[in-house]
């Protein structure tokens, strides 16, 4: 059995958001997950009264995914901790960890990904 | 306008688990508060590589000590509607039964450290001394005092004998009585009630819009709670979600006192309707495959577990969004503007488990 | 023969006073631990405390802390010697107020931010309770006549017939110095607070141990000032000390700490209104 998700390509994930917010839903979580060696996928949950409302995007390790912490401010936090165990980067990010919300500070020029089965090399160095 | 750093945490004896907020003062008055955590991350999700889906009920269970029948249950659940199992009736009342107590006892410990945080060290034991009858019937029951270990997919372990219930129904009695003999303190003392109304205001826009989950949005006069979803026995019980509109710390105070003593009463509704000879679990069979989220309220709020399984013994993910990781971004916009005195006053209404947040 | 009687009387207050404090402290943890059901420590808890502490590595981090330590120290001794040598109450009092700012110089002296703002807070509390002192002091000069502590024993009644309301604005004073709850701003006993221990966090080791028994000698101070109130009968000061000892740990058992804002604004209002009423009423007499 699957989820109701609605499949978002990457582009259209900032838009649906917003209508979202506008609708009156509220952000309850996001969740990712590597789905093969080359992709992963972030799952978005959202709910009104108590229906949830879940928006799938799949996308290649390494890609910068756009936050959607500018317009649901709670998402910084669940979005933070995906840097660091996924390493999946975020542009846009309104408070930004760098990846040292879980891991130590000295760590954070490694990439390091503890719930990925296959990590992956770090492209762009920051 | 001299500003300070003051480092709030991880270590602080106020602090009931290591969370660090690196609080700007300026004149006593917080302007910036900065949550740091992963003192105690654990990387729980990850061990689903490791441990089967049997075992991670276990797994789950450790998680938080306070809540953790609500997450093994909230796991086990998950499971049977991936498999398709359909648990006892007898066996959803005995989860509802354990998770009620569960929620008394998690909130007694709250009013514990609440009363600690602003200086009431009698209110502190007296709260801890009606716990621990909480904490015989735990042990009594299900072998241990705080992770009870009840849940199995499929059901649960152990049934709770004829004498065992009349024990428990009269201990809450005791509960009970001595609750309401600490109802008129919690409410109208005029130190606490200095300490508590008016601070740490999160309105009811704000709490929406920020995901506070669980007594934090019911403080504000949102009406959410996640036991309207109609698991467990939840259908067949009469209750209500506790709301209040104040806002404030009194008001999550408030919350809290009165949803323990809705559970005292869903308990005793509990053994009421509960079928009596039945069987406790189903045998199961078989690996789960699929996807599903479910959803539980824990004494801290709305727990979402998503769980993925792809037809092997082991599951490719499991989420857990526990309700203190969600309530972190109201804290923050809570604690600008308050004074310093009522920073643990307001880091405590927000009832933080941190063991929950990292896992 | 005077002297020896003076250097007697010094020798038996400085070894005296921390005995019986001690003891007294070991009785409120005692009947603090029956109003919370508990069993509680043993009676000679606080000295173990204290002889822990003397017994603990001596590492001087801050030597102007520990020069102002010892200076607290000398300050308190020197404010309970000159109580019991029947000197002047406003000597003894700007002496022990010299005792109470040298503790927040030592905190103050550390750059920790707990210490720095609980020494802030100190000299709040230390400001609030200064003034009521100086009032209470004056309104025993007006009752004997004198500024000196062996008037009060001159005069055949007890000062409590006298200075009834000063008695209760004393148990404020009181209560601020002794620590408790709802004015333990400063610093609380259980370093359960935003400052953890607030002005005493930095001190450590040995130099904790001589800020605690200057602490127990300053208690020693307002507790005897307590019992100047019935000094014509050594039963009825005992008395006078049992009850406003009583009634500090029931205080501290049914309130939360209130923040210093409050305790300024409170302490001032019903103080000074207590404290000019009674003076009043003694100079329309």
């Amino acid at each position: 059995m699957a989820i109701e998700a609605e499949d978002t390509p990457l582009e259209q994930l900032m838009w649906k958001v917003v209508t979202l917010k506008e609708a009156g839903y509220r952000f309850l979580t996001l969740t990712a997950l590597e789905v093969d060696e080359e992709t992963a996928e972030i799952i978005y949950h959202f709910d009104i009264n108590l229906q949830m409302k879940n928006l799938r995007v799949r996308f290649p390790k390494g890609t910068k995914i756009p936050s959607i912490s500018p317009i649901y401010f709670a998402a910084f936090w669940a979005e933070n901790e995906v840097i660091d165990l996924l390493g999946i980067t975020f542009s846009g990010l309104k408070i930004d960890y760098h990846g040292t919300m879980y891991l130590d500070a000295e760590d954070k020029d490694t990439v390091k990904t503890p719930f990925c089965r296959y990590t992956f090399v770090k492209k762009e160095a920051e | 306008m001299v500003s300070t750093v003051i480092p709030f945490g991880p270590q602080h004896p106020v602090l009931p688990e290591p969370v660090h907020f690196k609080l700007k003062i300026e004149d006593e008055k917080v302007v910036d508060a900065i949550p740091a955590v992963g003192f105690v991350h654990r990387g729980l999700e990850c061990l689903v590589a490791k441990k089967d889906f049997v075992q991670m009920t276990q797994v789950v269970e450790r998680v938080c000590g306070i809540c953790s029948a609500m997450h093994g249950m909230c796991y086990c659940m998950g499971i049977e509607e991936m498999m398709g199992i359909e648990i006892p009736k007898k066996a959803a009342f005995l989860r509802t039964v354990w998770t009620e107590l569960h929620r008394i006892h998690s909130h007694l410990l709250w009013f514990g450290l609440y009363a600690d945080a602003f200086g009431f060290e009698s209110l502190f034991m007296q709260f801890w001394k009606i716990r621990e009858k909480i904490m015989d019937i735990n042990e009594a029951t299900a072998g241990s005092r705080v992770i009870i270990s009840v849940n199995v997919i499929g059901g649960v372990k152990r049934d709770i004998s004829p004498e065992h219930r009349q024990w428990i129904l009269s201990t809450l009695d005791e509960v009970e009585e001595a609750l309401r003999d600490l109802e008129k303190v919690v409410y109208e003392d005029y130190t606490i009630r200095k300490r508590t109304v008016g601070i740490g205001v999160l309105s009811k826009e704000k709490a929406y819009e920020l995901g506070a989950s669980g007594p934090m949005a019911r403080g504000s006069g949102i009406d959410i709670d996640a036991r309207s979803l109609g698991y467990a026995a939840f259908p067949d019980l009469d209750w209500e979600p506790i709301v209040e509109y104040g806002g404030d710390c009194f008001a999550r105070a408030k919350v809290r006192f009165r949803e323990m003593l809705q559970s005292i009463g869903l308990v005793r509704q509990a053994f009421q309707k509960m079928p009596r000879d039945e069987e406790i679990a189903v045998k199961v069979t078989g690996r789960p495959e699929g996807e599903v989220i479910t959803r539980v309220e824990q004494p801290r709020g709305e727990c979402l577990y998503y769980l993925k399984g792809n037809g092997s013994k082991n599951l490719d993910r499991c989420r857990i969004r526990t309700p203190s990781f969600a309530n972190f971004p109201p804290i923050m916009s809570m604690l600008i503007g308050c004074r310093l005195a009522d920073v643990p006053v307001i880091i405590l209404s927000m009832d933080p488990c941190i063991s929950c947040t990292e896992r | 023969m005077m002297l020896l009687y003076n250097i007697l009387i010094i020798i038996a207050v400085l070894l005296l006073t921390p005995i019986a404090v001690g003891l007294i402290l070991g009785i409120d943890r005692k009947i603090t631990a029956k109003c919370q059901s508990r069993k509680g420590p043993p009676l000679l808890q606080p000295f173990f405390d204290l002889f822990k502490l003397f017994g603990k590595e001596h590492v001087i981090t801050n030597r102007w802390q520990y020069f102002c330590t010892y200076i607290y120290l000398v300050s308190a001794q020197l404010a309970i010697v000159l109580l019991f040598l029947g000197a002047d109450l406003l000597l003894i009092f700007f002496v022990q107020a010299s005792c109470a700012v040298f503790l927040v110089i030592g905190a103050m002296a550390v750059p920790s931010p707990y210490s720095q703002i609980g020494a802030h807070r100190e000299l709040l509390q230390v400001l609030t309770y200064e003034p009521l002192l100086i009032l209470i002091i004056i309104g025993i000069y007006m009752t004997t006549g004198s500024f000196m502590v062996d008037a009060v024993f001159a005069v055949n009644r007890p000062l409590l017939y006298d200075l009834p309301l000063m008695i209760v604005v004393l148990g404020y004073v009181l209560t601020i110095k002794l620590r408790k709850s709802p004015f333990d701003i400063a610093s609380s006993h259980h370093a359960h607070q935003e400052i953890v221990r607030g002005v005493h966090t930095e001190f450590a080791g040995g130099n904790f141990g001589i800020v605690e028994l200057a602490h127990w000698y300053e208690i020693g101070l307002a507790l005897c000032l307590c019992m100047l109130f019935w000094a014509t009968s050594i039963w009825g000061a005992l008395a006078v000390l049992a009850i406003a000892f009583f009634l500090e740990i029931l205080v501290d058992n049914i309130s939360a700490r209130m923040t210093w804002s409050w305790m300024l604004f409170h302490v001032w209002l019903v103080g000074f209104t207590l404290a000019a009423i009674n003076l009043i009423w003694l100079y329309m007499r």
